[in-house]
């Protein structure tokens, strides 16, 4: 019976490439098995999703998974973000797996989710055996084939082709599999039932009828209207002010690719959080430290400017 | 020796933003930060034309992140929608339709691939029309909206996914970046420059010594791309930086073909720029490309030479 | 007679002159070039209000037509054949702009091989671009169609850009006596062009154009094109009638000819229509029951105009002076699918290829369309694609051949 996964992450982040090691995997244990990511303009941070289906026979399905058996979080702020539609199909059947430091049942407390649902904090476990943020592909990767019952050594083996594949050194392939499959061995596993049923009734079609060209054409008179769209869950990390430090130079308000830190009267910077992508731009520029990087609802000082 | 006569200190920046934020570009974008400098000079009273590449995501339904307008033409043709804009914008006051007070800039912007390849036709075209208008070129060295390939504008040496390092050409990209401020410059616009974002006053002097200039006005901003030149993304004004300072970014204006150059570097080592980015780390691991880096640091050398005999000889 | 003697090309140039644009971007191309001559001459003079820019290609001549257009100004340009498939890319902009300008199509077939005659493969190539298009098959109706293209464009229901086509060469350096109407006449069947959604301001900025970014917003606005064009036919007819009355020529979206006890018809486009109404009118002499259905407006295609004239006959022959390879004439698939439906259709369907690169379609070959269309019809069985090409026009291209293969010393 089909299994159908969808993972979810932010450009950058390796759901794509997650997506496909589990595909990979799942092919070297002998199944059929399809990947797809939603193409378009995924940047750096933005809401991205991809596809893997496996099954024993022929798959007579394509693009988009709309009820899947596992839904892969790589990037927990997804949840809130209603663009990214993380939660669409998802009902007491389905298993969730979300990357996040909380446990299953704080994440409940805190945002409760249908579905069974584990959780790993994929991110600190990056980030402390492999350095930097960033992609965490094989990691998620990992995790997914685990919940689906793939086994080690075809996971172990996708990530290395994968990998290979996007032009990694055989040392940070290596690191990659090793951690990996540290996650593999980990994550708590839920039970992935196979054969989610699809939707199936018959759509209610709604044709449209013809209205003016001032809405009836791709045209924007909301002047500025990007303002209403928040950006803040792309950040890993956040700049913070220390006050105390700030020498009132103006070079973070000068630097700010997107225009989120305005000036104060007293030459202090305030920071649109609500938008604020978290490029670290105005941290590494700042002459004083007096902003530093603060990982997201830890609330520890990862660093600080150079 | 140039000297900035508008924007002497960096508390001079106007504090208004004229792009606003929520765009889907990415975090650490050196395009949209040279943008949003050059808006706080040209403010709102603009009609964006923009070409196909990454900054096609500014507006995307139903967001636009400008005060201004935006027309969306095509990758080829940007220039001639200007002229468009431009010439129906004259018509119309001529014609007493519209009122002079709701006048416009028309800002052209556009990405390398399209601005040093496909619609060169249509710039030379709006160039040699005297079209009054600015060009605002993103220049990320590739084709980036399409996860970076070669483009005319990459430098020798960098890697991108269609310039692969090989055993062949262990050096990545094998010809010269394409010296589209000159090609601008045999047709003679009043007024040329190259800016960086690193660089703040810099480009808004330059924004506002361009606006006294009816014409053609081109800019040529550095973009450093995290996405694409495979650095931290807050290093972008620091790779900006040493683009400057190693003088593989010339900061520099033409006025009616003549050229000043408004910085001149104490140049550092090429390598600095180079080792700070993975489009470039094919040049020093496994082995060391001595060849190639030599090479890059020679035409660099070769190229401030050249500026020292001119610029001294005027 | 009536009138004056002009050119198809002239008259286009002088249907921009009373239309009282005020903007041609142009790009000079045989056998287009006349148009933007003329015009360029009156830009000059002051004989027309509007500005005259020769840009440096079709595809920038397109782009900054279109740009003009959505800054609010009335604009006309022209093109022909290479031009057109040159700027293709950027009528689909300009479409979806909904930027109502005309662009008149002399129509020239493609190369390679290149020449310079007509045939439709041009103008057919940019049928899906959301450009309504009429096709004429007089000079005067060069004239009097691009009047009528920018009332039906510049209309709120429509808000499409037209395409006004001529055959090169057949029309566009034939001169014939044209009618000019009255310009009092004309001011009062075109309202000036204030579009509600089009024009850059200060105090009322817009994005045009943008990016979507799924398929939910992009079905959505490619539908309403859809939409605004299937109106174009409502508006044409309101069009038709206001011009009819003030100017007292009227045009439909297809004109019948002598259809009224034909047994077969032949459907045509364009100038060789003339050539068909000949054939037609030879025919009848000798007392066969013929008649022809010329296709005027393509887009938006005229189905129930169609359906209504091809109804209850015994058979219909389509001449296409166009070809799709490896499918054969572009109208007859359209013929046939809007005929399917209908419960009198015709017990034959016959698809002739003819003119391709303005060979000429002789009386004789025209004689042969309608014999083997009535023999369809009493066999009940279509025929086709048939290729009009005659046994003299054989021998004379294996001359060529001959010439071109073999070396004489």
């Amino acid at each position: 019976m089909m299994r159908t996964v969808r993972f979810h992450g932010r450009g950058g982040q390796g759901a794509k490439t997650a997506s496909r090691i589990l595909g990979t995997a799942a092919f070297i244990e002998g199944f059929v098995a399809q990947d797809s990511p939603v193409y378009g303009a995924e940047r750096r941070g933005a809401p991205v999703a991809a596809f893997t289906r496996i099954d024993s026979g022929p798959i007579k399905q394509r693009g988009v998974i709309a009820c899947p058996d596992l839904v892969v979080i790589a990037d927990a702020s997804l949840i809130q973000d209603p663009a990214a539609r993380v939660l669409d199909g998802v009902n007491e059947r389905t298993a969730v797996f979300v990357n996040s430091p909380l446990t299953a049942e704080q994440l409940q407390a805190q945002t409760p989710l249908l579905g069974r649902l584990t959780t790993l904090d994929l991110t600190t476990i990056a980030l402390q055996q492999c350095g930097k943020g960033g992609a965490i592909s094989a990691l998620v990767g990992a995790v997914a084939g685990r919940l689906v019952g793939l086994r080690r050594d075809s996971v172990r083996e996708a990530i290395a082709r994968e990998l290979a594949d996007l032009g990694l050194a055989a040392t940070q392939i290596e690191r990659n599999q090793a951690v990996a499959i540290q996650c593999y061995d980990t994550v708590r596993t839920v039970p992935v039932a196979p054969g989610a049923p699809q939707p199936t009734a018959s759509a209610r079609l709604q044709v449209p009828t013809y209205e003016s060209p001032t809405r009836g054409t791709a045209r924007i008179s909301a002047a500025a209207n990007s303002i209403l769209r928040e950006t803040s869950g792309w950040r890993t990390f956040r700049p913070v002010l220390v006050p105390d430090k700030c020498n009132g130079c103006w070079l973070c308000f000068a630097y700010c690719p997107d225009g989120v830190i305005s000036m104060a009267k007293d030459d202090r910077p305030v920071i649109d959080y609500a938008h604020c992508k978290g490029c670290q731009i105005c941290v590494h520029e700042c002459p004083t430290e007096a902003l530093v990087a603060e990982r997201e609802k830890e609330g520890t000082v990862a660093w600080k400017a150079k | 020796m140039w000297q900035r006569e508008t924007f002497k200190k960096i508390k001079q920046i106007p504090r208004e933003e004229h792009v606003l934020p929520g765009t889907a570009l990415c975090a650490g974008c050196g395009g949209l930060e040279a943008l949003r400098l050059a808006a706080k000079v040209l403010g709102d009273e603009v009609v964006y034309v923009n070409a196909a590449g990454c900054f096609t995501m500014l507006a995307a339904y139903p967001f636009t992140p400008f005060k201004g307008s935006w027309l969306y033409t095509t990758m080829g043709s940007a220039p001639a929608g200007a002229q468009g804009v431009r010439d129906a914008l004259d018509v119309l006051i001529a014609k007493g339709r519209l009122p002079e007070r709701e006048n416009l800039k028309v800002v052209v912007l556009g990405g390398d691939g399209s601005t040093y390849d496909m619609a060169l036709s249509s710039t030379s075209g709006a160039i040699t029309r005297k079209l009054d208008f600015y060009y605002f070129c993103y220049d990320n060295e590739a084709y980036g909206n399409t996860g970076m390939q070669l483009s005319p504008a990459t430098p020798y040496g960098a890697r991108t996914t269609t310039s692969p390092c090989s055993l062949q050409h262990p050096s990545g990209a094998t010809r010269e970046k394409k010296d589209i401020f000159e090609i601008w410059r045999a047709h003679k616009p009043p007024y040329i420059a190259t800016v960086a974002p690193r660089y703040p006053l810099d480009l808004e002097e330059k924004f506002a010594r361009a606006a006294t200039f009816t014409g053609p006005k081109l800019f040529l901003a550095l973009s450093a791309c995290p996405t694409g030149w495979l650095y931290d993304p807050g290093e972008t004004p620091e790779v900006a930086k040493l683009a400057v300072e190693t003088g593989l970014w010339p900061l520099k204006e033409a006025i009616n073909g003549a050229v000043t150059h408004t910085y001149i570097p104490k140049p550092k080592p090429v390598e600095e720029y180079l080792k700070l980015q993975g489009r470039f780390r094919h040049l020093f691991e496994p082995v060391v490309q001595t060849e190639a880096i030599a090479h890059i640091q020679e035409r660099v050398n070769a190229y401030w030479e050249q500026v020292e005999k001119t610029e001294k000889a005027v | 007679m009536e009138g004056e003697m002009m050119t198809g090309n002239l008259a286009a140039a002088w249907g921009a002159r009373l239309a009282d644009v005020d903007y041609i971007p142009a790009f000079p191309i045989t056998p287009q070039t006349e148009i933007v001559e003329a015009l360029a001459k009156w830009c000059e003079s002051g004989a027309m209000a509007a500005r005259f820019v020769t840009m440096d290609s079709e595809h920038s001549m397109m782009t900054a037509a279109g740009a003009a257009a959505a800054t609010g100004a009335r604009v006309f340009t022209a093109t022909s054949s290479q031009g057109l498939l040159y700027a293709l890319e950027v009528l689909y902009s300009v479409s979806g702009w909904r930027a109502p300008l005309v662009l008149v199509n002399v129509s020239r077939a493609l190369a390679a091989p290149i020449t310079l005659e007509p045939d439709h493969n041009d103008v057919l190539a940019a049928r899906d671009s959301g450009f309504l298009q009429i096709h004429a098959e007089t000079c005067q109706e060069v004239l009097d169609s691009i009047l009528m293209a920018y009332r039906i464009a510049e209309d709120e229901r429509v808000m499409l850009p037209v395409i006004v086509n001529l055959d090169g060469f057949y029309l566009s350096f034939t001169r014939e006596p044209v009618i000019m109407p009255d310009l009092q006449m004309v001011k009062a069947f075109l309202p000036p062009f204030r579009p509600a959604h089009l024009g850059f301001k200060a105090s009322a900025p817009h994005a045009l154009g943008v990016a979507v970014l799924s398929g939910t917003p992009y079905s959505y606005f490619r539908h309403q094109m859809h939409l605004a064009a299937m109106n174009a036919l409502e508006v044409h007819r309101e069009a038709a009638a206001a011009f009819e009355q003030l100017v007292g020529r009227r045009y439909d979206v297809v004109e019948g000819y002598r259809l009224d006890d034909a047994d077969d018809v032949l459907v045509m486009t364009n100038a060789f229509a003339s050539k068909g109404k000949a054939a037609v009118d030879v025919a009848r002499a000798e007392g066969k029951r013929v008649g022809l259905l010329r296709l005027r407006v393509i887009r938006p295609w005229p189905a129930d105009a169609i359906r209504h004239a091809l109804q209850g006959r015994r058979a219909v022959a389509v001449l296409d002076q166009n070809l799709s390879p490896g499918q054969g004439g572009i109208l007859f698939q359209e013929i046939a699918a809007c005929l399917y439906h209908e419960a009198l259709r015709p017990r034959a369907l016959c698809s002739f290829i003819g003119g391709l690169g303005g060979k000429n379609l002789s009386e004789g070959e025209l004689r042969t369309v309608f014999e083997q269309t009535a023999e369809a019809g009493v066999q009940g069985k279509g025929i086709g694609p048939v290729l009009l090409y005659t046994e003299a026009e054989h021998r004379e291209m294996v001359q060529l051949q001959d010439l071109a293969t073999e070396h004489r010393a």
